[in-house]
């Protein structure tokens, strides 16, 4: 189920909160829980059953670390619980992937397993590691309660699309929590505003991109324009996903951690990643990157480090070269700039925007488009080297048809709207006017999003006999 | 404390609303049919183990949902009316209005259309009518974005290159040039089709080119249900109804009309259907693979084939004043071999006319 659903929010939202506020206390985790295992279910009622098993796992695993008085022990139990979990991740993601390059390097024709991935995997997989190194690292202690433990891993607010919340973050929400008409106030404020990202702008720039893969009139401009906005749709849908959830938690009482910080402001690409899906960026930095040995080592050893990071970064996102080399690709700019280039990004600011925003663009041709020579032809016609015109017809059709959507997200994709409605709400009376009008601008908002929801269903049987 | 009780009103708001609309969607009744769309929708789907586990009634509940949702028109209004004047974006899922005219946008041409319809209309030439002294003629009527694309800033294909393309390829038939009669309100502003009322040029040219005496003689008379057009719907911005008029004769009181696919007899202008859902399917009672056409008052032994499309539906009525017999085909959904079941080519006139929408579609000829 999408958050940006009718099912979800007219249907599945309104029953659980109703259910939930109703709850008392100790009964909340419960229908949490509940609510979280019909709303994962609703996609993927089979693989319920593997998350369940998982969170069994994980569990028993969890206070096995913790009973265990040797360190070899505990470093047992850890290993073979990690092993387990992303065992589980590899069949369901990695197998085929794994299978098709045996088979190409090889000759072989071993046969694919075309196993469906359940959704979510990589986001529950990656918090149940986290729980128990958390665990063997004795930074948190074991939940006794599988409930509790399953209501972390299962939180319908961030199963599905993350942000990857850190069990340790949440350990104390989870025994207690305090909802507050302010925090529920918030909460729909960061989910209407994340519902508005996803459908109003992530998913009109969807369909920019649409009509230029559908053109055969394509032009230099249109290769240019496309990229821009597949990056911004990809940085809409994503944080847009992120806004909604953080704003859910916040209903249900919980705090989770902010998941994107405005990366397109960023002058260097060691920046944008400490902006860009940030829960994954630190989720790495302490659970592979540190334990590799970080920069405290050789220079030799740091950029291995980091080379081993950005792959897996890479596959994190898929199982196909694009997104390895992908991850490779930031991995190796990371790796320049850590050698010399920072220092002079830092200093000439300027360039430095200029030089993240190129790189990033295209760096969301790889990830658009999986189809390697398909990349090697886009970046090219962008370049002006294959036989496309600067400009065309379509090009100019659309790009008028899509102007004001480009403005509303290149300066949503900046801080300026949030900082012109700060610097606007220090007058005393505008402020008023701005909380009185807010509510009324969330309900439009939330009206408007239901129309595009409404009308992506819209399908007129357009018979040509009449 | 203040803060908390901001908070409590503006939650309260957002959730008056959330929470009437999800009232309503739960309690809503079905509706069974959307005018708009002119299809059936989906009603609430049955539950069962299998039908969970298999996510079928995950897939059908989300359709369900959609279909259902109250004031569903509204609400697509209220995009429609976002998407063009906040973020002033030309069209609408292709639909666009310009000049108080509503068309869909249609880019490309499809070369895999335009050689469907050739093999088509080739393999039927060859099938029936080659070697035979039947005479055959071409026409194509130019689809409302031929008149408004271009000049309002829309997308449009080469009209010359689809023309061109009918004329080199199909060059078994006398070509008969029928653009220079239309223009744009000889359409309806909300449907595809044109209107009746002012095709009688465009008539007459076909009558002269294959040879036959039309008087045009019509009397105007007017349906009095309001028409909304294949488009109105898909448009979801406001705009005033058509209004349909049609062109009668006494010829056409003696004329025998039989439709070979329900095997029935059916009136010239079906005022039932005029009242329905689509008031365009009252010209020859719609979508029908056969009709013949029997005009026992002709002067003339003449008989006349037409294969059309939806267009053809309102300008054969007005070609029987000029012949004994007129069988009018639609071979998108009559299969070709059974042609011979219906008309015995001999001495006729072939008519082919479609418009350039269903040529340039590729759907329309498998």
């Amino acid at each position: 189920m999408l958050f940006s659903s009718i099912p979800f929010f007219y249907y599945f939202l309104p029953s659980v909160l109703i259910a939930y506020y109703l709850a008392p206390k100790p009964a909340k985790n419960m229908v949490l829980l509940i609510a979280s295992l019909v709303f994962y279910g609703w996609g993927e009622p089979v693989y319920v059953f593997l998350m369940v098993g998982t969170i069994v796992m994980a569990y028993g695993f969890g206070l096995l670390i913790e009973k265990m008085t040797s360190s070899f022990g505990k470093k047992i139990s850890l290993g073979v619980s990690v092993a387990i979990s992303l065992g589980i991740l590899g069949y369901f993601k990695y197998a085929d992937f794994f299978i098709t390059n045996v088979n190409r390097v090889t000759g072989l024709t071993i046969p694919l397993l075309r196993v469906v991935l359940p959704i979510g995997i990589s986001f529950y997989t990656f918090q149940l590691i986290s729980y128990l190194i958390d665990v063997y690292r004795g930074t948190v202690a074991a939940q006794k309660s599988v409930i509790k433990l399953a209501t972390y891993i299962t939180m319908f607010p961030q199963l599905i699309a993350g942000p990857i919340v850190r069990y340790a973050d949440v350990e104390r929400q989870l025994s207690s929590r305090e909802i507050t008409f302010s925090k529920i106030a918030y909460g729909i404020r960061r989910f209407v505003l994340g519902l508005g990202k996803k459908i109003l702008i992530a998913n009109v720039l969807g369909e920019f991109c649409s009509q230029f893969h559908a053109t055969a009139d394509k032009s230099v401009l249109f290769f240019w324009a496309y990229a821009i906005a597949v990056s911004l749709q990809i940085y809409f849908d994503f944080s847009g996903y992120s806004d909604m959830a953080i704003g859910l938690g916040s209903m249900l009482g919980f705090e989770f951690m902010e998941n994107f910080n405005y990366p397109f402001i960023s002058k260097s690409i060691t920046e944008f990643w400490r902006r860009w899906h940030m829960s994954l960026g630190t989720w790495f930095r302490d659970y592979v990157y540190i334990p590799l040995g970080g920069s405290r080592c050789s220079l030799k050893r740091n950029i291995f480090n980091i080379f081993v990071v950005w792959m897996l970064t890479g596959l994190w996102h898929g199982a196909e070269w694009n997104f390895v080399i992908w991850g490779l690709y930031f991995g190796i700019l990371l790796m320049i700039e850590k050698v010399f280039l920072l220092k002079w990004l830092e200093k000439h600011k300027v360039f430095g925007h200029v030089y993240v925003l190129m790189l990033v663009v295209f760096s969301f041709i790889l990830f658009d488009v999986v189809d390697l020579s398909q990349v090697v032809v886009y970046v090219q016609a962008m370049l002006g080297m294959q036989a496309f015109p600067m400009i065309s017809e379509t090009t100019m059709y659309y790009l008028n048809s899509y102007l004001l959507v480009f403005v509303v997200a290149l300066i949503g994709a900046t801080p300026l709207p949030k900082y012109v409605v700060e610097k606007v709400k220090e007058n005393t009376i505008i402020r008023r006017c701005i909380e009185a009008i807010e509510p009324i601008f969330m309900i439009a908002l939330i009206l408007l999003c239901t129309g595009y929801l409404v009308d992506g269903s819209f399908n007129p049987f357009l018979y040509f006999r009449f | 404390m203040e803060k908390e009780r901001k908070a409590l009103l503006y939650s309260l708001m957002v959730a008056v609303i959330v929470f009437g609309l999800t009232v309503i969607c739960w309690l809503k009744p079905a509706d069974d049919f959307s005018a708009t769309e002119r299809r059936k929708l989906e009603q609430f789907p049955e539950i069962s183990v299998a039908s969970i586990f298999n996510g079928n009634f995950m897939e059908k509940f989300e359709t369900y949902t959609l279909d259902q949702f109250p004031l569903r028109d509204e609400f697509r209004s209220i995009k429609a009316a976002f998407h063009k004047y906040a973020f002033g974006q030309m069209d609408n899922n292709g639909i666009y209005i310009a000049d108080g005219s509503v068309s869909e946008m249609d880019a490309e041409i499809s070369e895999t259309a335009l050689q469907r319809a050739k093999n088509k209309f080739t393999s039927i030439y060859n099938a029936y009518i080659a070697g035979s002294d039947v005479k055959v003629y071409m026409s194509v009527i130019p689809d409302k974005n031929y008149f408004l694309a271009e000049e309002n800033g829309y997308l449009a294909y080469d009209y010359e290159e689809l023309y061109a393309y009918v004329q080199e390829n199909l060059d078994f038939a006398e070509y008969i040039e029928i653009r220079d009669l239309l223009e744009i309100e000889d359409y309806y502003r909300t449907d595809t089709h044109w209107k009746q009322e002012n095709i009688v040029d465009v008539v007459q040219r076909l009558g002269d080119k294959m040879g036959t005496q039309l008087m045009a003689s019509y009397e105007q008379k007017t349906v009095a249900n309001p028409f909304y057009g294949v488009y109105y719907g898909q448009l979801a911005l406001p705009i005033e109804p058509d209004t349909v008029t049609y062109l009668d004769t006494d010829v056409f009181k003696d004329c025998v009309i039989y439709d070979h696919e329900n095997q029935k007899n059916i009136p010239m202008y079906d005022l039932e259907l005029a009242a329905g859902r689509d008031a365009y399917e009252m010209f020859l009672s719609g979508s029908l693979s056969v009709i013949t056409i029997e005009n026992p008052n002709a002067t003339t032994e003449k008989e006349l084939v037409i294969f059309r499309d939806s267009f053809g539906s309102s300008l054969s009525p007005l070609l029987v004043e000029g012949y004994q017999k007129i069988t009018v085909l639609d071979v998108r959904y009559l299969n070709e071999k059974m042609i011979g079941n219906f008309v015995e080519f001999s001495n006729q006139d072939v008519l082919f006319i479609y418009s350039t929408s269903v040529l340039n579609n590729e759907s329309s000829f498998r």
